[in-house]
């Protein structure tokens, strides 16, 4: 059930009513929500739903026990904590990775003549196992590290793991920020509500008009690469980058306002990423509850423990950093790279960051506009990039597809081009209208306009443009298959 | 060392390492109030406070300080 389909709008009705008429305490509210969280859950993968509940409760008594040890037995609080990292990180090994390492092993094993049987593991990957094992794990280590306060109230726990907004595909909220507004009752709020349909209306804008539009004509033309020309190749690299954006940013946006409709608010997940001077910046901008999330629980442990090694400890850091991110993607060679690639990116960012600074002092570079965008659009073509070993099925896509560069370039691929040119070239050049407005003249408002036409012509003018140009058939979204 | 002197330290390590023109550190003074102050120049930070007073902090010292305030309670403690 996905949330720009009917049986999504159908189901959030069914919750939201009961939820704001029937009860008259935060507690009622927390186990009707939880309910339907697991409905949801079960709805999408019912087999895998006592896994879910196993494991809140496991890490539930956890958290207790490390608070509990925290200041009396502190090398019990760790063995505790380590354990539940350990847990977690099994339970994501053995759903995730686990069928990938076999095949890998007899792999290996065959090309060095040690025979061992065709093994094919049919381990079937929970959806959204990724990002609640990583609100599990973060939980554990934020009370371990007293940056949140345990919750006794065990229905509250379950349902931050599993809010169903968030449990498919994020954001990965805190449990610092999240559990303290499921200690009251949250009542029916008129600005909520509207901010809340508000960015449900933007994320659907940008998943049915640019992202699903995109969709079709990226996917036939790096599904069959070897067809095309460098013309094509060049056209569509920065077009799936567009995609992948408005397709992860759109979910992201409607889940956040969903939340919001409830009065809950979630982590932010984007900040208009293209609108970055650097890698490093790109990357705060970019899937921040993941990248906070790693950079908080991998980068920092492994900067401080690297950190008598200088600057050559901070690139061991960063790459190790980007490498986890790039695999928590999934059990492939491509995302390996993928956080390879980005990882050294950073590390030149890094170790140049110094000389650039004086560079643009000795320069008078620092508020020169085209300076700024040629250093944003180097950025994005670092990331255009990225993305084309992103979305291939294997290593050796991605090189044939870099390789077709080499064949020379020719007419562009034009079968439902159109499409592309007439729905989500607009829709495309009016989000960028949209985030330009949002970086540099905050004072322009649309939907937010305290002038009540200017907000009814925008929102009225958001939605026509959905009816007419967006992709309406409920398609699924990239980040579900991690 | 009184609070007063570590804090005048801190001030000049924080220019020094983030490459500041002036600050002005106090108790409640956090990442967010100072731009250059991110998870990277953040161990730097670190090393370079390790050096000037002669202390090591543990890991978990390192990443349970929310403000400026906790990191000089930490420094006091070792001195």
């Amino acid at each position: 059930m996905v949330v720009n389909s009917i049986n999504f709008w159908l189901f959030f009705a069914a919750v939201v009513v009961p939820y704001f008429l029937c009860f008259r305490g935060q507690r009622g509210q927390n186990l009707w929500l939880l309910l339907a969280s697991y409905v949801f859950y079960g709805w999408a993968d019912w087999k895998i739903l006592p896994l879910l509940v196993g494991v809140t409760a496991v890490f539930y008594g956890l958290g207790l026990a490390i608070a509990r040890n925290n200041e009396s037995n502190p090398r019990r609080a760790s063995q505790l904590t380590t354990l539940g990292v350990l847990l977690g990180l099994g339970i994501l090994f053995y759903f995730k990775y686990f069928g990938f390492f076999v095949q890998e092993f007899t792999a290996l094993f065959a090309s060095l003549g040690v025979p061992c049987g065709e093994r094919t593991l049919n381990i079937v990957m929970p959806i959204g196992i990724s990002f609640f094992t990583f609100k599990l794990m973060g939980y554990v280590i934020e009370v371990h590290r007293q940056t949140a306060a345990p919750t006794r109230d065990a229905v509250q726990f379950a349902l931050f793991i599993a809010f169903f907004p968030t449990i498919l595909s994020g954001p990965i909220d805190r449990a610092a920020t999240f559990l303290p507004q499921l200690q009251r009752r949250r009542r029916y709020n008129e600005s909520d509500v509207s901010e809340g349909l508000k960015r449900v209306l933007w994320g659907l804008f940008l998943k049915t008009c640019i992202a699903d539009v995109i969709a079709p004509w990226t996917t036939v033309v790096f599904g069959n690469y070897a067809h095309h020309n460098a013309t094509t190749i060049l056209v569509a690299a920065p077009l799936y980058l567009i995609q992948l954006y408005t397709d992860f940013c759109g979910f992201s946006e409607m889940a956040i306002g969903v939340a919001r409709i409830m009065g809950l608010r979630v982590v932010e997940n984007f900040q208009r990423p293209f609108f970055a001077k650097n890698v490093a910046e790109y990357w705060r901008r970019w899937h921040m509850s993941l990248t906070t999330w790693i950079t908080d629980y991998v980068f920092m442990p492994l900067n401080v423990a690297f950190r008598d090694w200088g600057l050559w400890g901070l690139y061991a850091a960063t790459l190790l950093n980007l490498i986890a991110i790039g695999v928590w993607h999934g059990a492939n060679w491509t995302y390996f790279w993928f956080g390879v690639y980005h990882g050294l990116l950073l590390c030149i960012v890094t170790g140049l960051d110094k000389r650039r600074k004086r560079f643009e002092k000795a320069h008078h570079l620092k508020d020169n506009e085209l300076y700024a965008w040629s250093r944003r659009l180097l950025t994005f073509l670092c990331f255009t990039f990225g993305s084309v070993l992103f979305q291939a099925a294997s290593m050796g896509d991605f090189l044939g597809t870099i390789a077709r560069l080499g064949q020379g370039f020719g007419p562009l691929y034009s079968e439902e081009f159109s499409s592309l040119v007439i729905y989500a070239l607009p829709a495309t050049c009016l989000m960028f209208l949209r985030e330009w407005v949002a970086e540099y003249r905050r004072d322009i408002h649309f939907m937010h306009s305290p002038n009540i036409i200017v907000r009814l012509v925008s929102i009225a003018l958001l939605i026509s443009f959905i009816i007419y140009a967006g992709q309406l058939e409920g398609n699924s979204f990239i980040y579900f298959q991690f | 060392m009184e609070r007063t002197e570590i804090f005048e330290k801190l001030n000049e390590i924080f220019v020094d390492v983030l490459d500041l023109d002036e600050v002005e550190l106090t108790d409640a003074t956090t990442a967010d109030d100072i731009e250059e102050w991110d998870s990277l120049s953040h161990v730097q930070l670190v090393v370079a406070i390790e050096k000037a007073f002669g202390v090591k902090f543990t890991a978990l010292e390192i990443m349970k300080w929310k403000n400026v305030g906790e990191l000089v309670d930490s420094i006091v403690q070792k001195l």
